[in-house]
């Protein structure tokens, strides 16, 4: 029973969620009709689930069902290796998983009215519903490869909340920063996912937080680093906390419950949830303690400058998680854990009513800020600035990421597509152009040239296939490379080559080398 | 050679004082441009186009759109589905083309001259001949018939035919060489004109530099502008001013290393200490030519209107936030933004290969590689096939790189453009007549058979009818749709209303309602319910202009219409000194409690880390019972504030302590003298036509909206007070004309009160329709008793408002029993995640101002702002030009900001609500670094119908001419139409209509008879649309005057 029940507390809004995602593609369009049915939906499962949450937190804490993990099955196998559905049944889980559960419920009924005829209403709510599930899959997940499932699926619908007026630059754009900085999380997640599979054979939390008997104390701090790594970007604390004041650009209810309320809490949680290896690696508890600290300080001086309220909470949060990181640090995970209820839920009301400000402060300005230091530019300047933090994260994340992409794409335009033969070409036929000229020519075919054999039948279809196979090859190889262009090819390839070593030269990819090697070498070492 | 000898660093120097004047009077001009949105608590509605009210509404919004590129039309397709639902039938249309256009009923060679212009036009407008794009007609084409598409190719092939003989030339010849030079001159010569140096840039490499400019500079304006939220403002700056504190402050950047500008720093080096000084040195650097700077500068401002709106009203009003000492300026704000500019577009440009951001080194550069130019306009704006898109891309990359090759390509894309140029293109010319000839209901074979004249005469009118002009000519006829069913609603119900005379009859009880549209629906039900009451209507303050400082408050707010500037102050008291003190004690105590949670949480980490655990499980349950069951949530709340905090009697203190004192809008008084408050009182009830026959009670019913985590919570509020409560005016005015010594006065000015005759005031709350009275505690136990039976009359009327409202609403109950009608908008109020708390003035369409009787009997669907006036007493009209000149203004400012926010919400509104961050107090963004945004939420306009105000006055034509004559503001507003005015005869009912260019006009009443329904309900249920007026059938109530 109670087996089921937790399995079910992420299904359930997983479900949801996937109803909603297929009713808005095969939906022709939203209609205002359908809003009371989807926000019921979405609704009633969520609060089903709090039930369900709540029940089974009872169960366990008053001892009636004995804590552990669930095994429900495997999820994937890959050789000897297997991933497990395993959900964790425990008082520290369930207790914040109602909490949260309880809040993101909060939200959605905020939404209900909020987002009353918006477009992409549909759209908020399905997102919620994998919002809610993937959040729960975080909380409950019993290894390391389900946190990480649901971990991903929240920067999903983080991101794609952030963009939820996608027509506007700036939401689309802070998206893409926000997916980025995030993707840096992920590789300290992978890092603690792959050594702890190497090393432990299993991403149970269980065992990694007890398996300080069987690791060395290089490979306990790569895994704990790995770790408070993911939770330092998913709580945006120093460097990387930019990324929640670039995050507010979606509707209020979910930045509310995104970036104040439940998500940013994650990455505190998993800190906590792991307190038992954490506290063997004094080297990463010193670490999380000066992280810690550093976001505490750069919330209190930045936030005092900071004029618009969605950003100034954005700005508190980071404070507040920065003393959660403190309190870990210095191993008082009690009150970490309650510090990120309470803030939990009092940063999420906050928000809630963030556009209520003027009339719920009895419309009175906040405290100026006046002592010695306050007159001073150079401080006020490092403030409203804030620290040109933003910045630096441009620059030395989100374009060097850009432009690695955009490397991939040129890779794969002129090297990839011309050694596979080029399917780009046909792409573009298929434009205004290329229709027009075809109108004129009055032919029915999209490109004679690709066509210039035809057929029925599966046979037919498998020798015009072949035909075309070599018709490339003779094209591209035979014709081009021998021909007329065999001296010129020659030259190209020089030049790619040189152009290739100054690639390899740019700091992006020095740093993924350095990266690399770093890891190896300290894996190595073990 | 240095680089500020280069780019004439010293040249601010010996700029001449009259280039300095014409700039700084460019900077005063922009008034004119700019949003002028008050900061947002203070929000009052005003014409979106003030700056442009002293010409006609049609040459203004073409003005504006001239400037800015934003129409302010609705999109032609709405007024099709109009047409097609009846909203607007055919002889409205038909109306509005005759009185736009000229020549109509010529008629036109065309298959056998069986049409006139006017039915070309007339199809023009009914059909979507839009050009085409090529895809859309191949894909159009592939959804015809064999039939229809054998039509379209001969169709086609007709013009080819006719193409020589009209002057389209098909052949061409193949240029060999690039030919920019002229196409580069123009596209620079913009710059200034309709483009900064950004839009230049933005055009020609499809990335808007702007979005990192914006948010420096948002910075900048926050770091100033702010009136609560940031506890640490710019240092210094009202004593050194913006400008010069912000750049002693900014200094250059610190990631300059990142983007190696090494220029830039040289720049700062030679920044001038003056503003202005640096606005020069900055565009001299830009070497923008001079004779554009004037328009480069209203260019800038425009790019981040609602920011640069909002510097500009702080400008205007010095008076404003008088305590810092300093007011920001736009030619500071202007200043920043250049030197903004300088630092982010040299960045700019050297990421995108271009010269520095200099306009005569990118002229020189693109004149050098005409075929880079040619390839980055034809990419970036959008006109180049999609087949070249990838290929341009690639070459752009590294231009110098591939020099050859885009000269190639460049070339192609030259000889393309050209052909497109010379051929009459069959989705972009042909299509739009096609389509049209469908609208004139012409057979495939007629359309076979005709000849290329005809086939060009369409043409030429297809592409000479501007999409601007038909939008006029639409909403011109949907105007004039309602017109007729206003006016006939109005001469039907002629006669038919009570009261127009008291002197048999008084009536049970006056209720005298702000004009506000939305107290129509309230006033209508009252006097349904019991038709002995009567209902008048006036501007909300009750002609009781004041600063007003309540109990509750800090310090006096302005009650009365913006442009006037009160000469007194009333402040609230408490009866005894011990409940003051105790009120005061439990008022601090909320303040800083609310400090603490909604100040404290956010600024002060360590506190917080400390309140929070205590707070939060309060906050959870809080959250929890707020989200499901708002309104037991507010009873809760309220229940809790009555337990702890009681409530206390108050007064007003009215009498002046020192009457002598001449008070003045510079030093105003505290409290009126005698004399004054008989003034005040005669001419509002001399206005109001009220001067005789009063009721035994006469409630003043002042208004107020109120509702949770709204930032636009002002512009829900009366806007005759200021964006606020009307309720103390109502008080005030109650108060005076309760005293003796007054009614003395009046009763020697001929104004006779009688003795048992009693005003109260009240506030009736428009969002949840709650309704409390003042000083009720001054009535005698008898009074008392008798009064009860007004309040409950005056509950049938809140619950029969609710009731109707809530069918507008699409999130209200459907045909809801009364009592929940009225608990929903209870919870609807008190609810924290409403954003439509209520629907404000989005019902207005007209104003009539005249006697209750001419309207009373009829349902108006709460469209109507209803200004009661007498012309019975006022012969000559000068009361009815004091209120025409007060009424006027106020009814078409919050029409037209309606219709503005409405037409395009985009652009003249503030978007939806849902993404919206209030910032620094004062207004909204989008997100976290947009501009701010001006104008009304998507959400208070989405049943709004977008037209100007039908003002129908009740007097003599004579009377109305000889006022228009004398007062310009009037003939502005009249005569440029942005209100549409008309008559009605006070003896004869006849009514006429303004017409701008002959005056008045008899209007004719249609054959039609106009319904009668038996009350509100009936007229209203089963429906969620705007309604016409109709009539409601009227007991017959022995003695009452009709």
């Amino acid at each position: 029973m109670i087996d089921t029940l937790l399995l079910l507390i992420p299904v359930i809004p997983a479900s949801v969620a996937l109803l909603l995602g297929i009713l808005q593609i095969v939906g022709n369009g939203q209609k205002e009709c359908w809003e009371r049915w989807v926000s019921g939906i979405v609704i009633s499962a969520q609060t089903l689930t709090c039930f369900m949450l709540v029940y089974v937190f009872f169960a366990v804490w008053t001892g009636n069902v004995a804590s552990g993990s669930r095994d429900y099955g495997v999820w994937i196998t890959c050789g000897d290796w297997k991933i497990r559905w395993q959900l964790t049944l425990s008082v520290f889980n369930l207790g914040v998983a109602s909490v949260f559960a309880l809040l993101i419920l909060v939200a959605m009924r905020f939404s209900v009215n909020y987002l009353h005829r918006e477009p992409g209403y549909l759209r908020v709510f399905s997102l919620l519903a994998l919002f809610a599930a993937a959040m729960m899959l975080l909380l409950l997940g019993a290894n390391a490869f389900l946190t990480f499932a649901g971990w991903e699926l929240v920067g999903l619908t983080s991101y794609a909340l952030i963009a939820f007026s996608y027509h506007r630059i700036t939401a689309a754009n802070n998206s893409t920063r926000v997916f980025l900085t995030n993707r840096i999380g992920d590789a300290g997640f992978l890092l603690l996912i792959v050594s702890s599979s190497i090393w432990l054979g299993t991403t149970e939390w269980q065992a990694i937080a007890t398996a300080v008997n069987r690791l060395n104390n290089n490979q306990m701090t790569l895994i704990s680093l790995g770790l408070v790594l993911a939770a330092f970007v998913k709580s945006a604390q120093i460097p990387f906390s930019p990324w929640l004041t670039q995050a507010l650009e979606g509707p209020t209810p979910t930045s509310a419950i995104f970036y104040g309320g439940v998500m940013v809490h994650a990455g505190i949680f998993i800190v906590i949830q792991a307190q038992d290896l954490l506290q063997q690696v004094p080297f990463v508890m010193h670490l999380m303690l000066v992280v810690g600290c550093l976001s505490l300080f750069y919330s209190i001086w930045v936030g005092l400058s900071v004029a618009d309220i969605k950003t100034s909470h954005a700005i508190a949060t980071i404070g507040q998680l920065g003393i959660m990181f403190i309190c870990c640090g210095l191993s008082f995970w009690t009150l970490a854990t309650w510090h990120m209820l309470a803030h939990a839920i009092v940063r999420s009301f906050l928000m809630l009513s963030a556009p209520g400000i003027m009339l719920d402060s009895k419309v009175q300005a906040v405290t100026s800020f006046k002592n010695r230091f306050a007159s001073s530019r150079v401080l006020y300047r490092l403030s409203l600035q804030r620290f040109w933090l933003e910045e630096l994260n441009d620059h030395l994340l989100v374009r060097p990421f850009m432009r690695l992409t955009d490397d991939m794409a040129y890779f794969d335009q002129n090297i990839l597509s011309r050694i596979i033969s080029s399917p780009i070409p046909l792409i573009e036929k298929v434009s205004a152009i290329a229709e027009k000229e075809e109108d004129k020519i009055g032919a029915k075919l999209n490109n004679p040239e690709d066509t210039f054999a035809s057929g029925s039948g599966l046979a037919a279809q498998l020798t015009v296939l072949a035909a075309e196979l070599i018709h490339q090859f003779e094209q591209h190889f035979i014709l081009y490379g021998l021909g007329r262009d065999s001296i010129q090819l020659g030259r190209r390839m020089g030049q790619i080559a040189n152009r290739f070593e100054q690639l390899l030269l740019k700091p992006r990819y020095i740093i993924l080398f350095v990266l690399i090697c770093l890891i190896l070498v300290l894996g190595g070492g073990a | 050679m240095t680089f500020a000898k280069t780019c004439g660093a010293n040249m601010h120097k010996s700029i001449p004082p009259e280039v300095k004047q014409s700039l700084l009077n460019t900077i005063q001009h922009l008034d004119h441009v700019l949003p002028g949105q008050a900061p947002i608590h203070d929000f009052v509605h005003h014409n979106t186009l003030h700056g442009f009210q002293h010409l006609p509404f049609e040459e203004a919004v073409a003005e504006f759109e001239a400037l800015t590129g934003i129409s302010a039309y609705l999109p032609l397709q709405r007024y099709r589905d109009w047409y097609a639902e009846g909203r607007i039938n055919s002889a409205d249309l038909d109306w509005a083309l005759r009185q736009g256009l000229p020549d109509l009923d010529r008629s036109v060679p065309l298959m056998g001259e069986q049409f006139t212009r006017l039915d070309i036009d007339k199809a023009i407008l009914l059909s979507d001949c839009r050009p085409l794009t090529l895809a859309a007609l191949n894909w159009r084409k592939q959804h015809m018939s064999q039939h229809e598409i054998t039509v379209w190719d001969r169709f086609c092939s007709k013009f080819s035919m006719g193409v020589k003989d009209f002057g389209f030339e098909t052949e061409f010849s193949d240029h060999e060489t690039l030919n920019q030079l002229t196409a580069i001159q123009d596209f620079f010569d913009q710059v200034g004109k309709t483009k900064s140096l950004r839009g230049l840039l933005l055009s020609l490499t499809g990335e808007d530099v702007l979005e990192e400019i914006r948010p420096s500079l948002i910075k900048a304006c926050a770091a100033v502008l702010d009136e609560g939220v940031a506890a640490w403002h710019l240092p210094d700056w009202q004593t050194l001013g913006w400008y010069t504190s912000w750049k002693k402050y900014y200094r250059s950047e610190i990631f300059l290393v990142f983007e190696d500008q090494d220029d830039f720093e040289e720049f700062w080096q030679e920044l001038p200490e003056q503003p202005l000084d640096a606005i020069i040195y900055t565009l001299s650097s830009f070497a923008i030519p001079p004779s554009n700077w004037n328009a480069y500068l209203q260019r800038l401002a425009l790019e981040i209107p609602g920011w640069s709106g909002l510097v500009n009203w702080r400008q205007h009003h010095p008076e404003y936030r008088q305590a810092d000492g300093a007011t920001p300026s736009l030619v500071d704000y202007l200043a920043i933004r250049l030197i903004l500019d300088r630092y982010y577009l040299g960045a700019f440009c050297r990421r995108h290969h271009l010269p520095s951001a200099r306009f005569d080194r990118l002229l020189t550069y693109f004149r050098l590689h005409q075929s880079e130019f040619l390839l980055r306009q034809s990419l970036y704006q959008g006109e180049l096939p999609e087949a070249w898109v990838n290929e341009v891309r690639q070459l752009l990359k590294n231009p110098a790189r591939f020099r050859p090759q885009q000269m190639l390509l460049a070339l192609k894309i030259q000889q393309w453009q050209q052909q497109n140029e010379r051929v009459l293109q069959p989705h972009s010319a042909i299509w739009p007549v096609f389509v049209l000839c469908q609208q004139l209901n012409l057979s495939g074979h007629q359309l076979e058979n005709l000849d290329s004249t005809s086939c060009f005469y369409l043409l030429d009118r297809v592409q000479n009818f501007s999409v601007q002009q038909q939008a006029w000519l639409w909403l011109n006829a949907y105007e004039y749709h309602y017109q007729q069913q206003l006016l006939k609603a109005l001469h039907a119900n002629h006669q038919r209303g009570r009261w127009a005379d008291r002197h048999q009859q008084r009536p049970e009880a006056q209720i005298i309602f702000c004009m506000d549209d939305r107290e129509e629906s309230i006033r209508r039900h009252l006097e349904e319910h019991n038709p002995w009451l009567e209902t008048l209507g006036a501007a909300g303050f009750f002609g009781m202009a004041m600063h007003y400082q309540g109990i509750d408050a800090d310090q006096t707010v302005p009650l009365c219409p913006v442009v006037v500037n009160p000469a007194h102050i009333i402040r609230e008291y408490a009866h005894r000194n011990s409940d003051d003190e105790k009120y005061q004690r439990s008022r601090a105590f909320k303040k800083k409690l609310a400090a603490w949670v909604f100040h404290d949480l956010r600024t002060n980490p360590i506190f917080s880390f400390v309140l929070m655990p205590v707070m939060a499980p309060f906050t959870l349950f809080s959250l929890m019972l707020r989200s499901v069951l708002p309104g037991v949530w507010a009873d809760f709340q309220a229940g809790f504030d009555r337990y702890f905090f009681s409530d206390i009697a108050t007064y007003l203190q009215i009498d002046a302590e020192s009457p002598q004192q001449i008070a003045s809008p510079d030093s105003p008084r505290q409290g009126f003298n005698d004399q004054e408050q008989a003034d005040r009182v005669m001419a509002f009830l001399k206005n109001t036509g009220l001067s005789y026959g009063f009721a035994k009670w006469v409630v003043l019913m002042g208004h107020g909206s109120s509702s949770l985590n709204n930032p636009h919570l002002a512009a829900y509020d009366c806007g005759a007070c200021s964006g606020r409560h009307g309720g103390p005016n109502a008080r005030v005015f109650a108060a005076i004309a309760n005293t003796p010594k007054v009614r003395k006065i009046l009763a020697e000015r001929g104004i006779v009160i009688p003795d048992d005759t009693w005003f109260v005031g009240a506030e009736h709350n428009t969002g949840n329709e709650a309704i409390s009275f003042y000083d009720l505690d001054k009535l005698s136990g008898e009074q008392k008793a008798e009064f009860a039976e007004i309040q409950i009359q005056l509950q049938h009327g809140q619950k029969h408002s609710a009731h109707e409202r809530c069918r507008r609403l699409a999130s209200a109950p459907r045909q809801p029993s009364l009592p929940k009608a009225l608990r929903h908008f209870y919870s609807r109020s008190h609810d924290f995640s409403q954003a439509r708390p209520e629907l404000g003035h989005a019902t207005n369409a007209a104003a009539f101002i005249g006697r209750r009787s001419q309207t009373q009997g009829a349902f108006f669907d709460r469209r109507l702002f209803l200004i009661s006036y007498d012309p019975t007493q006022d012969a000559n009209g000068t009361l009815l030009e004091g209120i025409l000149l007060a009424v006027g203004p106020v009814g078409a400012g919050i029409n037209l900001e309606y219709y503005f926010s409405t037409v395009n919400n985009e652009a003249f509104g503030c978007g939806s609500k849902v993404p919206h961050n209030l910032t620094g107090f004062f207004a909204v963004m989008e997100g976290a670094s947009s501009d701010l945004r001006t104008g009304l939420p998507k959400q208070m306009i989405e049943i709004h119908e977008a037209m100007r105000l039908q003002l129908v006055v009740e007097a003599k034509t004579e009377v109305l001419e000889a006022i228009y004559a004398r007062q310009p503001a009037l003939q502005e507003l009249v005569g440029g139409g942005w209100v549409h005015l008309s008559s009605k005869d006070p003896e004869t009912g006849v009514i006429y209509v303004f017409n701008r260019k002959h005056g008045f006009e008899v209007w004719q009443a249609s054959e039609q008879a106009i319904e009668i329904k038996e009350n509100s309900y009936d007229c209203y249920r089963n429906s969620d649309q705007a309604l016409a007026p109709v009539l409601i059938r009227q007991p017959i109530v022995p003695g009452v005057q009709l």
